[in-house]
């Protein structure tokens, strides 16, 4: 009865909803004021304007289709190191907790061991898992699903699946690029650059993009950079220009690599990757400091510091990062920092005032390094405090441990590795390191050491 | 023919035995000598994580291995090599592949045997000499120092671990590991810590947390760096 009285209404009301749905669709309302919209229109003529609506827009206001909760929810954005390992341990000190684990990309490629990748050392199967695998092992639900917005005070996080209600939220969305940074604001320029010379810390398209381009390449000059500020993985561009030339060396190409740093020395290791540059490739690798890039001409090719111009063949073009724009979607995101991260809980982690929300992984506030290691160690101990925090209690700060190998020489393979952890700086109230400890002295101990790591890393996240 | 039957009766007189008689484990021991200095080669590759030192750290990620009994080093790298001990992460570490046979085993045990231990490894909460240490001393040594000893000093023979210079926090999470059935243990051990609660457990953790460490066992100081990988 009453359905039917609704189906005549939504009929005879048609052309007023219609005006309605009209405003909603052509202006960018935020989700949260269509959910509101919606919400409030309930009761009264809600059917009207649901069925009126653009039919994305209406999928919006539609739960996803989930198991029911059996717990209180936890739903994690971002199935990278930080998202995964966090899934894991939440179930592994909660197990009441119903974890729900969210991610734009089907699979998993793991950047961390990704230039051991471009250099043949390991194969693409030894990157790539599977996050069926890693829900099913761990008990919890991985949907593969594009996060749209979020409403934090009615708990709603927006997926292209339909909105999912929670009872505590894990933003771990890594990074973007910030291409405005090396002076390229135009989006009509930056996507050239992005499609021409991608930087492969993002999207795993990026690295076979790059994989062909060292394979493919004729010879010439070839030009890396390191950006600056707080990027990820702060031995990596080092590493790759290692094993761009290692590639170079191998195909007998004749090519120079220009590393461009827009730091005025190397970031990390730089004992051993000095000694890698000026031993192993002295011929390929031509290692320039303080390079801040001014201008990028992408039709002459040619890169302009304020020293001067550097004409190229093909490059790798890796700008500086920000914290993922879905911190601002969630109206978090401190526009006024560099890399517009959130105003977090330097030891708890939570968005300031809501106790619900977490940031982890790289687009967190505090400045520890950006990388894999950082991401796992991190969200073990937040799974740890999010827990706590359910049952009403508090737990004895860990501070994340940073553990990163850099790859030198190929065939056999030999690599470096450092150590670190963090402590909080009273006076300057900041972190900063506590114990770093070197292993610079490239060795293929090293080598097999750094494919246990990753071997062990997916292990934890995907497996028993 | 006559060959023919003999063959046959020998094949139903397997049959039969194999039928009758269950399959009995059979133990293999093998000596190894140990040589230290390719020990030290491989120790490389451990040290990625434990450090040059092996002194582990204070909240409890990763034990003091220095010290330790060979043959309890021993059984763990066994123990995790196989999966009665699970380490997602050391569990590709171990395997042949990575660090070698049962001779690169031995190898790199004797040389972390050689190493002097963390003069400064971290104790429990409790003090010397508070109500819960004295509590602690109690059920240590109504339930522990059978097998660990009175100082926690082990015993290699029986591969009972030394729990002198080891991290109160590495100790607490193992007790509670065992406990959750997360590692697995000896029988005895897996009985005693049954019958403890987990409160217990950690305060007799944190006793044995404060034992002396024989002087010559010791580093000079605590910031001495292994020379071997400077």
């Amino acid at each position: 009865m009453e359905n039917k009285d609704k189906n005549k209404l939504s009929r005879r009301h048609f052309l007023k909803a219609g005006a309605v749905a009209g405003a909603l669709s052509g202006t960018a309302l935020p989700l949260q004021a269509v959910f509101a919209a919606d919400a409030a229109a309930e009761g009264a003529a809600t059917s009207e304007s649901k069925a009126t609506l653009p039919f994305s827009i209406r999928k919006l206001l539609k739960e996803a289709t989930l198991p029911a909760a059996k717990g209180a929810r936890v739903v994690i954005v971002g199935g990278g190191w930080s998202g995964l390992t966090m899934a894991k341990y939440l179930k592994i000190h909660n197990p009441a907790f119903d974890v729900v684990l969210l991610d734009k990309r089907p699979e998993f490629i793991s950047f961390p061991a990704s230039n051991l990748w471009l250099a043949d050392q390991i194969n693409l199967d030894f990157l790539t898992h599977s996050y069926i695998d890693a829900a099913k092992t761990h008990d919890y639900n991985f949907l593969n699903t594009t996060v749209l917005g979020f409403d934090r005070e009615s708990k709603k996080v927006f997926t292209s699946n339909g909105y999912i209600n929670y009872d505590y939220m894990v933003l771990a969305p890594g990074i973007e690029y910030d291409y405005s940074r090396i002076g390229v604001d135009d989006p009509e320029a930056q996507m050239r650059l992005y499609n021409n010379y991608p930087g492969g810390f993002v999207n795993s398209s990026e690295i076979i993009t790059i994989k062909r381009k060292l394979h493919t390449f004729k010879g010439g000059t070839f030009i890396l950079n390191v950006p600056n500020g707080r990027y990820r993985c702060t031995a990596a561009p080092y590493e790759r220009a290692c094993m761009a030339a290692a590639i170079f060396k191998k195909r007998r190409i004749k090519a120079k690599i220009l590393l461009l740093d827009m730091n005025a020395d190397i970031r990390i290791k730089k004992q051993g990757f000095e000694k890698a540059f000026s031993t192993l490739y002295s011929d390929y690798i031509t290692y320039l400091p303080s390079s801040e890039i001014a201008e990028i001409d992408i039709d002459e090719k040619t890169i302009s510091t304020d020293f001067d111009d550097y004409q190229f063949d093909d490059a790798i073009i890796y700008p500086p990062v920000r914290a993922s724009s879905l911190l601002e979607d969630a109206g978090i995101a401190n526009m006024k920092t560099t890399q517009k991260v959130a105003n977090t809980d330097p030891y708890k982690y939570h968005v300031i005032g809501d106790e619900h929300v977490y940031v982890t992984g790289d687009s967190r506030s505090q400045p520890f390094s950006k990388g894999g290691h950082t991401a796992h160690s991190e969200a073990q101990y937040v799974a740890e405090v999010i827990a706590a925090h359910a049952l009403g209690k508090e737990i004895r700060w860990r501070s994340p441990q940073t553990m990163c190998f850099s790859a030198v020489d190929i065939d056999p393979l030999k690599a470096m590795s450092i150590i670190t952890f963090y402590k909080f700086n009273k006076l300057n109230k900041e972190f900063e390191f506590d114990r770093t400890h070197m292993m610079e002295d490239w060795n293929t101990e090293g080598g097999q050491a750094s494919l246990a790591w990753a071997e062990g890393m997916y292990r934890d996240m995907f497996y028993k | 023919m006559k060959a023919a039957f003999q063959q046959m009766l020998f094949g139903l007189l397997c049959l039969a035995l194999s039928n009758a008689q269950a399959v009995e484990k059979i133990t293999i021991q093998l000596n190894f000598i140990p040589d230290i200095e390719a020990g030290r080669t491989t120790f490389g590759i451990c040290a990625r994580c434990h450090l040059p030192e092996a002194w582990g750290n204070d909240d409890g990620t990763y034990p003091q291995l220095a010290g330790q009994h060979v043959n309890v080093l021993m059984k763990q790298l066994l123990d995790i090599r196989n999966g009665t001990r699970h380490s997602s992460l050391m569990f590709p570490f171990v395997q042949q592949r990575t660090v070698g046979g049962y001779q690169e085993l031995s190898n790199v045990v004797a040389y972390i045997s050689t190493l002097p231990m963390n003069p400064a490894h971290s104790t429990g909460p409790w003090r010397k000499g508070s109500a819960k240490y004295r509590q602690g001393k109690k059920i240590y040594q109504r339930h522990c120092s059978g097998c660990h000893g009175d100082n926690g000093e082990g015993n290699n023979e029986m591969i009972y671990p030394k729990l002198q210079g080891q991290h109160f926090h590495y100790m607490s999470q193992q007790l509670g590991n065992i406990k959750n059935g997360v590692r697995k243990a000896h029988p005895a051990m897996q009985a005693v810590i049954q019958n403890l609660e987990l409160e217990q457990l950690d305060i007799a953790a944190n006793y044995a947390s404060h034992f002396a460490v024989p002087k010559a066992d010791l580093a000079e100081s605590r910031i001495w760096r292994n020379p071997d990988f400077k």
